[in-house]
């Protein structure tokens, strides 16, 4: 809206409010209150008016609230004004103004008539709220409303006047305009019955408003001729036109609910949520349940909702209007059209879905990399665990054979050589007592680059030969039979073996315990010994890397260490 | 052929007299060389020796070979050690089944309960190997 436009309606606004306290200034003691109403309800108007064209510059509410607000005004003043002629169209335009509020409600919300029909309506209301004054005005005498000579005289006045005339022509309008207002308050409920989503929720507080409009034109209407006081009916009962700044102050006060609720449910939201949750939340927050989360597919063969309905971009039905959500070209928000007067909501929804869009992409990137990196440790750890076995093989068909072989030859040369010289078979026997010790070292060797019995038979076999070599007295409580994905067969074992020799050197301990046992999708294996404890998780690199190698599989290590009660040492491994 | 006898127990057959003809023996073993070896160190030791490199050479030797006793490397090209023994355990082919040896570079603790689990009658190290070690075993097996 421009400045110089919003500086014509604040100056207009000023003047008709000053100009009907200046022309009615000083009241009559008894008309005080009710020129206190004119003025709250005329100027409320005014200001709803220009509040309404700065919040919806596209829309013409701004301009019906203007025009319901001089048209309430104006005739009060000229009525003050002591002038024939001003009196006399004061008189005729009293009344009018109920035109352009029928207007107003039947325009709701987005400031457009739906029908022809309904535009006719509206005419007929303006139409009949002029011609009935203009038909009554011609018998009107201002004597009959008690004035005296000080009064402005009517210029249309036709003769004396007649009374009887007046009122007859009054009670036929009266009936007349009472017959509009039904159907214009029909035509409200209508509205709200077909309205969906933001739209709906918009007809509320005007389905309410617009039943009380109509109940004061019952009451004050002249028809059934109720015994109000003056006061009741000019000054009290016409509050109810107040209906229309109030409706304005409704839809201003949850537009501005909804942009609050909006970041709410986003942070309410959290991580991870599904499209579909991310639309609750908006529909939510913005009250506007039809509200549409669609996304291109994949094959650009159109969109489709979060419900898996086909959603026609380009022309999305009646009462839907499309908006791109920012930074996604693939998704869109449908949404019912009295939201399109909110254009800042719109832009406020489609910045909250843009940013949870990006928010979960982002997340489902970083978790797929994750991912990806998690997959890699593992089959590094799985290739190097592949490598040692093929080593140890190596080692097993190669040196260690050929080792066997010697240190038999040996032998069996010793064996013969013994008898013709015993020197020689002593220089033989240490040359073979050499090629054993070799044979044992290599073994070893190769044992501790990769078991062979963990290969051979599963961790049955392979802890029991741990047990068996530790120093330590080592009980086997249990030890599931059946085979595992290697990388986790060697994990256990590598922890076992990793923990038993802990044991051996640090604990100062009686006696150690193996338990590996099977839970739903896990492997937990066991060691606790009756040493000294106090060890600790972040102390020695053989337990660090025992801590990687159980990660790289997905599992987890933990030790518990009481100075003085001993260690136990757990590690729960994934296994499907 | 001058006999040796490397043992007590051949030494005892040896003085009496009474040798018999020492029962074949069929080497399972994949590597040339270390067969070639024990062929030598075992007719050194008066057998008669059959050869076969892969699992199913030895269980189609011990058909036509009939040996007394086969000494059974665990690994092999073809099947392992152990499915062998099963094999000539569960075809004694009408007479009765050699006995088997189970032999490898590696100790027995690296095979774990599987070896118990097998029909073979036991397990040598190679590097332990002698005519006097089978003939052990030749003497604990059931007539």
């Amino acid at each position: 809206m421009s400045r110089r436009l919003l500086a014509v309606l604040i100056a207009g606004a000023i003047a008709a409010a000053g100009g009907l306290a200046w022309s009615g200034w000083p009241p009559h003691s008894d008309y005080l209150p009710i020129l206190i109403c004119y003025e709250v309800i005329g100027s409320s108007y005014l200001v709803a008016g220009i509040a309404a064209w700065v919040r919806w510059p596209s829309s013409r509410l701004g301009l019906l609230f203007t025009i319901a607000g001089y048209l309430y005004l104006l005739p009060y003043i000229l009525v003050n004004l002591a002038n024939p002629v001003a009196f006399t169209i004061g008189n005729l335009g009293q009344g009018i103004y109920t035109a352009a509020v029928a207007h107003l409600g039947l325009a709701w919300p987005t400031g457009r008539l739906r029908s022809r029909f309904e535009c006719g309506v509206v005419i007929a209301e303006y139409v009949t709220a002029v011609g009935f004054s203009a038909a009554a005005i011609v018998f009107w005498n201002p004597a009959f409303s008690g004035c005296d000579a000080s009064c402005p005289a009517n210029v249309l006045l036709a003769g004396d006047g007649s009374r009887s005339a007046g009122n007859a022509i009054n009670t036929i309008g009266g009936f007349v305009g009472l017959v509009l207002t039904g159907i214009v308050l029909t035509l409200i409920v209508r509205h709200w019955r077909s309205a969906r989503g933001w739209s709906r929720r918009a007809m509320v507080p005007l389905v309410w408003l617009a039943g009380a409009v109509g109940i004061e034109q019952i009451v004050t209407g002249g028809v059934l001729n109720l015994p109000l006081s003056s006061l009741v009916s000019f000054g009290l009962a016409p509050l109810v036109m107040l209906a229309g700044p109030v409706l304005f102050v409704i839809s201003t006060v949850r537009a501005r609910t909804a942009g609050g609720a909006l970041g709410t449910a986003i942070v309410d939201l959290g991580q991870g949520a599904s499209p579909a949750r991310l639309r609750e939340a908006l529909a939510r927050a913005l009250g506007d349940s039809t509200l549409q989360l669609a996304f291109g597919r994949p094959d650009e063969s159109g969109y489709l909702d979060t419900a898996g309905r086909a959603v026609d971009v380009d022309r999305p039905g009646p009462g839907r209007v499309v908006a791109r959500i920012a930074g996604s070209d693939e998704a869109v928000l449908v949404y019912d059209e009295g939201l399109a007067l909110e254009p800042q909501l719109v832009k406020l929804t489609a910045a909250a879905a843009s940013m949870a869009l990006e928010h979960a992409r982002l997340q489902a990137e970083v978790q797929a990399q994750l991912e990806q990196v998690r997959a890699s440790r593992t089959r590094i750890v799985e290739a190097g665990d592949a490598e040692r076995r093929r080593l140890e093989r190596d080692l097993h068909d190669g040196a260690q054979q050929r080792l066997v072989t010697l240190s038999l030859a040996l032998g069996m040369a010793r064996d013969r050589a013994a008898q013709a010289d015993p020197e020689l078979g002593s220089l033989i026997e240490s040359a073979s007592k050499e090629a054993r010790e070799a044979l044992t070292e290599l073994r070893e060797l190769a044992r501790g680059i990769h078991p062979a019995v963990l290969t051979e038979t599963g961790l049955t076999g392979a802890i029991q030969a741990l047990a068996e070599r530790s120093p330590v007295a080592t009980t086997i409580t249990a030890v599931p039979d059946g085979r595992f994905p290697a990388a986790i067969e060697a994990t256990a074992y590598f922890v076992v073996s990793e923990a038993l020799t802990n044991v051996a050197k640090h604990a100062m301990a009686g006696g150690a315990e193996v338990t590996i046992y099977q839970r739903p999708g896990r492997l937990v294996v066991e060691v606790s010994d009756d040493g000294a404890g106090g060890a600790r998780p972040e102390g020695g690199s053989g337990l660090r890397g025992l801590a990687d190698r159980v990660a790289s599989v997905g599992g987890v290590l933990r030790m518990d260490s009481p100075p003085g009660c001993g260690t136990r040492l757990e590690a729960d491994l994934p296994c499907p | 052929m001058l006999r040796v006898c490397p043992d007590a127990s051949g030494r005892a057959r040896c003085q009496t007299g009474s040798v018999q003809p020492a029962p074949a023996i069929l080497i399972v073993d994949d590597h040339d060389g270390f067969r070639r070896f024990v062929r030598g160190l075992l007719e050194a030791a008066g057998f008669t020796v059959a050869e076969a490199a892969t699992g199913a050479e030895a269980t189609e030797a011990a058909r036509t070979v009939r040996p007394g006793l086969v000494l059974l490397d665990i690994q092999l090209p073809d099947f392992d050690g152990f499915e062998v023994a099963r094999r000539l355990a569960a075809d004694p082919l009408g007479g009765p089944a050699p006995v088997v040896v189970l032999t490898s570079t590696r100790e027995a603790s690296d095979y774990g309960g599987r070896i118990a689990a097998s029909p073979a009658a036991g397990f040598l190290p190679k590097d332990q190997l002698s005519g006097a070690a089978l003939r052990r075993f030749l003497a604990r097996a059931p007539a």
